[in-house]
């Protein structure tokens, strides 16, 4: 058996490992809202990451408008994007019973996307460098990353204001209610295309706001964004599909599996563990480790 | 298939197996094109078979492809079958039957023992998700694997020079018809039946005494099968295994992808898709190299968004507005 190093040593590893599996969290709490209403395993949600930081890296180098703050540009982009591929792309392919379809758009959308994305900027890999960049803070005794941090922050405001809206607005409600049931909740006259619409609309402004916080923390090229997509549906399984708050602490789970997996076992079998526990959890406890397990009607 | 298309597809596969001997062919651009067509389609028809068929959405198909060349790589780099015999004949592992029947077996085998648990456990979208996962981990496994696997680099056959396509192309020809004679006769048993019935009201068929657990599984591993074999028919093209080239998801999403234009659930479907959506594909890589990825993108969004029910169900649909 190997010797348990000491806590400090411990502690920085829980911290980085949860700071960066919060950004799988956000990326998984976008993939939940579309997979609820929709049904659909949207695999573009990484390249739509790796586009926004992209777009937040052009952004800093071109007008010279700070990652943070780009925020207030992406987020309300990333709505607008996400209406339209729904309107453009899916609208049709929604009310189609072969669900195939819908995910052929996404991969078909994925390919367009990470080639528009190398044709742009090339394929090599890129990164936002800032005065911050490299400035470290000190959070419960361990020193981390400020940009690791923020992407945190960011990670928790984005799934707070998502619940809010979920719990608080009456189209909040309506598409948890499609989510639950579409055929009842369309009997209940609610449109399954607007909640379709608002599901990619709110999941796209997401993939941007984690686009924020891949930029500011890791170098990325376009090809970044489909292990980004695996690792948001293990988040998502973990947490348990249709769970909004349980995406984000999949994606923090995930984050703290990887760190210690990486410490203790070994970088090479990072991934091979995290789809392990995610073929352990999907049939074990498909509704996810943080929900109740509730009976059907 | 009516007895007409039957006669046009004996005329076009008797035409396809003559065709090396045309003078030039064997060297034309066209031949390698055709090759990487045939290997498509077994792939298709692969995919088609659990999917099309079955109506379990699997997104692991490249895993088994992966299976397959692996096992074709490592039983030849090690000689691990015919000991002394291929010494004295070098050429032995060439496209040899034995082989490649254990580059299926591999992948069916594998099929069964992950098949079982998810089929039995997962439905829908959830069996798509764990096939997911299992492909990234057999890939991770073979990264992983030591000298038996050769790690990150993979394995080099110990193929002497290559001189012609001929054999490649006849083997991937004949695997791919007997594919579809052998997805055609299946189709029509009792079996095919079962699969139908299973993906088309799995309650309704276990009522009626299916054992739906065993029919979707045998449609998963035939599927494997089917890759493997096909994996191994790329090793003898490529030489070269290696965890990125052959765990690769295109293996999966473009023989997914064919099939749904092509048509799932037909049988020329997989086989029209893979000739069109490889066509594409390779006319983008010719005329616009630097966007062919692109194209080929947006060729998957335009076929979804204006032939969502593939090819072959084109002509059904138009007879059935007329009639």
């Amino acid at each position: 058996m190997f010797n348990l190093p000491p806590p400090e040593i411990l502690l920085q590893l829980s911290l980085n490992g949860a700071l960066g599996g919060a950004m799988y969290g956000v990326a998984a709490v976008g993939l939940s809202l579309i997979f609820g209403t929709m049904r659909l395993i949207f695999l573009a949600q990484g390249a739509m990451i790796i586009l926004a930081a992209y777009f937040v890296r052009a952004l800093f180098y071109g007008l010279g408008i700070d990652p943070f703050l780009s925020l207030l540009i992406v987020v309300p982009v990333g709505l607008v994007v996400g209406w339209l591929i729904y309107q453009g792309l899916f609208r049709k392919a929604a009310a189609e019973e072969d669900r195939n379809v819908s995910l052929l758009i996404a991969v078909g959308l994925m390919f367009l996307v990470q080639n528009l994305m190398t044709v742009i900027w090339g394929g090599n890999t890129a990164g936002v460098v800032t005065s911050y960049t490299a400035t470290g803070i000190e959070l419960l005794g361990v020193r981390t990353s400020f940009t690791r941090s923020m992407g945190f922050l960011i990670a928790l405001a984005g799934t707070g204001l998502v619940m809010l809206f979920l719990r608080k607005t009456i189209v909040g409600k309506a598409v948890r209610a499609a989510s639950e049931d579409m055929d009842a909740a369309t009997l209940m006259g609610i449109s399954p295309h607007r909640v379709n619409a608002i599901a990619f609309a709110i999941g796209i402004s997401l993939a941007g706001a984690a686009g924020v916080a891949v930029a500011t923390t890791f170098p990325f090229n376009p090809f970044a964004g489909f292990i980004f997509s695996l690792k948001a549906l293990v988040a998502l399984a973990l947490g348990g599909i249709g769970n909004v708050t349980g995406a984000l602490a999949g994606g923090i789970l995930l984050g703290l599996i990887e760190a210690y997996v990486q410490f203790f076992i070994s970088g090479g079998w990072t991934n091979a563990i995290a789809y392990g526990v995610f073929l352990l959890v999907l049939m074990f406890k498909p509704e996810g480790l943080f929900s109740r397990p509730y009976k059907k009607a | 298939m009516s007895r007409a298309l039957q006669w046009i597809a004996v005329l076009v596969v008797a035409a396809l197996a003559l065709l090396p001997f045309v003078p030039g062919a064997v060297d034309a651009y066209y031949f390698s094109f055709l090759f990487f067509v045939f290997l498509y389609a077994i792939m298709a028809q692969s995919w088609n078979l659990v999917a099309g068929y079955g109506g379990q959405i699997s997104l692991g198909s490249h895993a088994f492809f992966g299976l397959g060349a692996y096992t074709t790589a490592i039983l030849w780099s090690g000689n691990y079958l015919w000991g002394s015999l291929y010494d004295a004949h070098p050429g032995m592992y060439y496209f040899d039957p034995v082989t490649m029947l254990f580059g299926g077996l591999v992948a069916a085998v594998a099929a069964v023992f992950i098949g079982l648990p998810l089929l039995s456990k997962l439905h829908g979208d959830y069996f798509a998700l764990g096939t997911l996962g299992f492909g990234e981990i057999v890939k991770v496994l073979f990264v992983n694997g030591g000298d038996f696997t050769g790690g990150a680099f993979g394995i080099v056959a110990p193929a002497s020079a290559f001189d012609t396509l001929r054999p490649h192309y006849w083997v991937a020809l004949g695997l791919m018809v007997a594919t579809a004679l052998a997805i055609r006769a299946l189709m029509r048993s009792r079996y095919g039946l079962a699969l139908i019935a299973v993906r088309d009201d799995e309650m309704a068929a276990s009522a009626n005494g299916i054992d739906t657990l065993k029919v979707k599984v045998a449609a998963f591993a035939g599927s494997a099968f089917i890759a493997g074999v096909a994996g191994s028919l790329y090793t003898y093209y490529i030489f070269h295994v290696g965890p990125d080239s052959v765990f690769d998801l295109d293996w999966m999403l473009l023989p997914l992808m064919m099939t749904v234009v092509g048509g799932t659930g037909t049988l020329l479907g997989p086989i029209l898709g893979a000739l069109v959506m490889y066509a594409v594909f390779d006319l983008a890589r010719i005329v616009v190299p630097d966007y062919h990825p692109v194209i080929s993108g947006l060729t998957i969004i335009l076929a979804m968004l204006f032939l969502p029910k593939g090819m072959m169900r084109l002509g059904v649909m138009q007879r059935r507005k007329s009639a």
